[in-house]
């Protein structure tokens, strides 16, 4: 892999207090010092996989919206899951049990953790792809993650979907990718959309646009 | 006939990828049916290899939903493979699954479809190779079942990356030291990685076992190629690095993802070839699922999770409270033990139930390789076999009886075991007769087939008060046993029973003993000078190299600086029990109620100081001057303020009531309800915590049992809200009348009402405040 799995705190914190429910205010240089610690934690905690299959045509279950829309014009499709790994949970948990207010904060330092390394993996893959659709959100649903698992088998990086169709552990993510169409994550057809807590507090969720 | 450890064996090589060449798709299994010519073709392909695997990796009731039986695919599968004309070895993949505390998959559900893999195949295959397994638990249950239901050999592989761990974290010399341990025939690596990323961890392989050693490469690393996985290693190359492998030791090759039919057939050329024999020095190891530690030097067991003498831990123990012992193993970790001591042993409770279930507990929080201490063989059986790693059982003694009950289960679960010299008579006075029992442990050890390196021998600690002139017996006896070729423990505090000064005389005889050899003092760990004797002994006698362990330790030493070592880490401090609150500063938050007790009644302290200083927080959290790490660092402390209250108050007063906490079943979610707990908590609400993917018959189990006041359910996803109506109507059903509250991502309060709720709120905190307004009304 030639991207970096060490990252510039700065860079993340903003998206970091966004999960942490700061929405763009009420920065503590007492929380800043607790992100910087849990990053550096992560670091060295998390065993970031990742797995994709690319296609010229998308596989059969994307033949159906919000699928189809979100690929017309598309070369191709990229098929992805992604995950921090077991030993992130495991200290998540030890964490919740020992030092909450870290836990809380270690917690949503991991979840922008994995969209900061994925999107780095993402652009050595190419420079035309598009964000990562999830399956579960933008009115889609997330049954259809067990199409991914069966395509990708993550099994072999330690992924698991539970009979709830939870990607474990926790910190994991699968995305449909459309290649050779810059699209842009917006708001509009999210599933939270009209109850979601970032736009009433007039900011987004990782990187969203309000469209 | 094939002989294994003796003369190279050959198994053939990757599967997937010929199936791909002949354009074969679908269920990779179900292909031994539908295209069961093609599947021969396959196997004949690599008759030059002198073990054929059949073609059933992902065969397992877990992963296999399709139309055919298990059994029948079985069978077409070891008929295809015979094609090869070689024997035949049954291809065990994982589960599928994932294990819990990660997972949901029990252990005992995992061992329940390795069991079928064993019933469907025992008759017609010629061995298991158990391979691509990433946990080291999961890896357990299928060899126990395997073993338990079958009599064919097996080969067990793990998968390991650069790092050199397993995905789940366990190390070659971990999965080795288990292996080993529960008895396989040959164990190894296979996948990961291609032949020369392998040398590293197939050296340490071969370094930490006498078995029989695999391994099956991948045919390099993977490239990408328009998205395609291409493997680009040439055979020459594969070949050359297996040699390396031969010359290191390794017994068994092959291939895995991407080698074909012109890779095994390179590599047969070293069939028959004699195995390469390499020393291997016996330790004694025990381990967790990613520690391992070697007793040699001294090593430290944590004695506190024994309930002799410690009333809340026997509290704990009876009123099922496992979150306190979890407190009680991670301090312990923290301090500075290698070990960790665990007994149930008392009248009330059910040693074989309970043993188990705090092992499971702890090994979810802790890595530090577990001591299983118990007179109940049941209990110490039931307990090695959740135990994820390899054991130490405390313990045997000179009685044949007691060996003949223990030995087996320490063989089965490869354990080591500690050996008290003693035997009816009790403890012998003399050293000579001490070591003498220690000889007759080893023999008997020997007979059940468990060699001297996983035996220890207790040579057992008198009372200085009663027996002044045996102290030195025990002492002779160490040094004694030590000859025998076994590494020795002792319960060093029982030397200063009934007199004063205790510590001095425990820490006196703590380092006379580690000179004479004592390799483990079960001891307290918390106990700074019992654990400074052990790192001044580890650096006068050069075990602890540049001192290097021992400056990190003390490097900000000073001698005031002991006693208040461990809140070193808050630099801040408060005047008062108010600020302390508000500022959220746990560490200070007892003693600073403590002072505030000696002035006023213990309810004044709950109305006029923690409510107030909650009740300020909970407005700045409100209109977004406080955030959530502050909000919860605030709730920590009132919790633990609380708790110093509570043992003030008259006993009768009225507390506030129950509330039982749970995630619904199907969700794992936990992190917003455990937020939910310690908020609730701070508030002086008593919380049962069910955890997560709780059934809902269990939350009603715990309604009905504890009646509490409330009851406040947790889901994330719209997939588990009809989880959480069920449990619900569940309630209902069963005559709940206590409120039901539920949160989470997906609910807002219409769902909340749709599904029978009868309370939705957003947060912690309005959680509390909805608790306390319900509970005036009343």
């Amino acid at each position: 892999m030639n991207f970096s799995e060490t990252v510039d705190t700065a860079a993340l914190r903003p998206q970091i207090y966004n999960y942490l429910g700061f929405h763009g205010v009420g920065q503590s240089e007492q929380t800043d010092v607790l992100i910087d610690e849990c990053i550096r934690e992560l670091e060295k905690t998390a065993r970031f996989r990742y797995l994709y299959k690319s296609f010229d045509s998308p596989p059969e279950f994307l033949n159906k919206e919000p699928y189809t829309e979100f690929l017309r014009g598309a070369s191709g499709v990229i098929i992805s899951a992604m995950t921090l790994g077991v030993e992130v949970d495991r200290r998540s948990k030890l964490l919740f049990r020992t030092d909450m207010p870290r836990a809380v904060v270690f917690d949503a330092c991991a979840s922008a953790y994995l969209e900061h390394l994925s999107d780095e993996y993402e652009k050595t893959i190419g420079d035309d792809l598009s964000f990562r659709f999830c399956p579960g959100y933008g009115g889609s649903s997330v049954k259809d993650l067990k199409y991914i698992f069966d395509i990708l088998r993550p099994e072999k990086i330690g992924m698991a979907l539970n009979s709830s169709d939870f990607m474990l552990p926790s910190k994991s993510m699968a995305g449909i990718i459309a290649v050779g169409k810059k699209t842009v994550k917006s708001c509009k057809n999210c599933i939270m959309y009209g109850s979601c807590s970032y736009i009433k507090e007039g900011s987004t969720c990782y990187g969203s646009v309000k469209r | 006939m094939l002989r294994l450890g003796e003369k190279v064996i050959v198994f053939d090589g990757g599967f997937g990828s010929e199936l791909e060449r002949l354009g074969l798709r679908g269920v990779p299994e179900e292909l031994n049916i539908t295209a069961a010519e093609e599947i021969k073709s396959i196997h004949r392909s690599y008759s030059c290899a002198d073990i054929a695997t059949a073609n059933t990796f992902g065969l397992n009731p877990i992963k296999y939903h399709g139309s055919f039986s298990l059994c029948e695919l079985a069978q077409k599968a070891v008929e295809n493979a015979k094609a090869s004309g070689n024997p035949v070895f049954f291809d065990v993949g994982p589960s599928g699954a994932m294990l819990e505390p990660i997972g949901t998959l029990t252990f005992e559900q995992a061992y329940d479809a390795f069991k079928e893999v064993a019933e469907i195949s025992r008759d017609i295959a010629d061995g298991y190779i158990v391979e691509t397994f990433s946990d080291l638990y999961e890896l357990k249950a299928c060899i126990l079942a395997l073993k338990e239901n079958s009599s064919l050999p097996i080969f067990a592989t793990m998968t390991f990356d650069s790092s050199g761990r397993t995905l789940t974290g366990s190390t070659p010399e971990i999965a080795a030291n288990t292996l080993a341990g529960l008895g396989v025939n040959a164990l190894g690596v296979n996948c990961s990685l291609g032949p020369r990323e392998l040398l590293p961890i197939v050296e340490r392989l071969v370094n930490a076992t006498d078995l029989p050693v695999i391994v099956q490469p991948n045919r390099g690393l993977p490239v990408m190629e328009n998205g395609k996985t291409v493997y680009k290693l040439s055979a020459d190359e594969f070949v050359e690095n297996i040699e390396k492998m031969l010359d290191m030791g390794v017994s068994i090759i092959g291939g895995c993802c991407g080698t074909t039919p012109e890779f095994i057939e390179r590599i047969s050329e070293f069939s028959g070839r004699e195995v390469r024999k390499h020393a291997f020095a016996p330790r004694t190891l025990v381990n967790s699922a990613n520690s391992i530690c070697e007793i040699d030097g001294v090593k430290i067991c944590g004695e506190r999770l024994n309930p002799t003498g410690k009333k809340a831990l026997k509290e704990a123990l009876i009123n099922d409270d496992l979150d306190y012992l979890v407190d009680v193993a991670v301090r312990q970790q923290e301090a500075g033990a290698d070990i960790l001591d665990v007994n149930a042993g008392l009248p009330q409770i059910d040693e074989k139930t309970v043993l188990p279930k705090i092992i499971k507990k702890l090994q979810e929080y802790c890595d530090l390789p577990l001591q299983l201490d118990s007179s109940n063989a049941e209990a110490v059986e039931a307990a090695a076999r959740v135990y994820n790693g390899i054991p130490l059982i405390n313990s045997v003694n000179g009685e044949r009886e007691v060996m003949d009950k223990v030995f087996p289960i320490a063989k089965k679960y490869g354990a080591v075991v500690l050996g008290l010299a003693m035997d009816k008579n009790g403890v012998p006075k003399t050293a000579r007769e001490r070591c003498e029992i220690a000889e007759r442990i080893i023999a008997a050890a020997a007979e059940y087939g468990i060699p001297r390196h996983r035996i220890m021998i207790d040579t057992l600690v008198v009372t200085a008060s009663a027996e002044q002139m045996l102290v030195r017996q025990t002492l002779d006896a160490l040094e004694m046993v030590r000859k025998l070729g076994v590494k020795t423990a002792l319960g060093v505090s029982n030397v200063s029973f009934g007199l004063p000064n205790r510590p001095l005389l425990n820490r006196t005889f703590l380092s006379l003993a580690m000179e004479r050899g004592l390799n483990m003092p079960i001891m307290d760990p918390l106990d700074g000078e019992m654990t400074g004797a052990v790192r001044a002994f580890e650096l006068l006698t050069g075990i602890d190299e540049n001192a290097e362990n021992y400056i990190d330790i003390y490097k900000d030493f000073t001698p005031s600086s002991q006693q208040t070592l461990k809140t070193a880490k808050e630099n801040k401090s408060a005047a008062t029990l108010y600020d302390c609150v508000k500022q959220g500063l746990k560490a200070h938050a007892a003693q600073l109620t403590e002072e505030e007790l000696k002035t006023r009644e213990p309810m004044e302290v709950v109305s006029d100081v923690l409510i107030k200083a909650l009740d300020d927080v909970g407005r700045l959290y409100e209109s977004g001057k406080l955030f959530l790490p502050q909000l919860i660092s605030s709730a920590e402390a009132a919790k633990t303020a609380f708790a110093v209250v509570s043992q003030h108050m008259p006993q009768d007063s009225e507390q506030k009531g129950k509330v039982v906490l749970a995630t619904v079943h199907g969700d794992v979610h936990d992190i917003g309800k455990n937020i939910v707990k310690v908020v609730i908590e701070s508030y002086g609400w008593t919380v049962i915590d069910l955890g997560k993917d709780v059934p809902p018959e269990r939350v009603v189990e715990a309604v009905r049992k504890h009646q509490p006041f409330a009851v406040g359910l947790s889901a994330l996803m719209t997939t588990t809200v009809p989880s959480m109506e069920a449990t619900v109507k569940a309630l209902r059903a069963d005559g709940c009348k206590a409120k039901i509250f539920v949160g989470g991502a997906v609910l807002n309060a219409e769902t909340a009402e749709a599904i029978g709720a009868d309370c939705y709120t957003k947060d912690a905190l309005s959680m509390a405040k909805k608790l306390d307004e319900l509970a005036t009304e009343k």
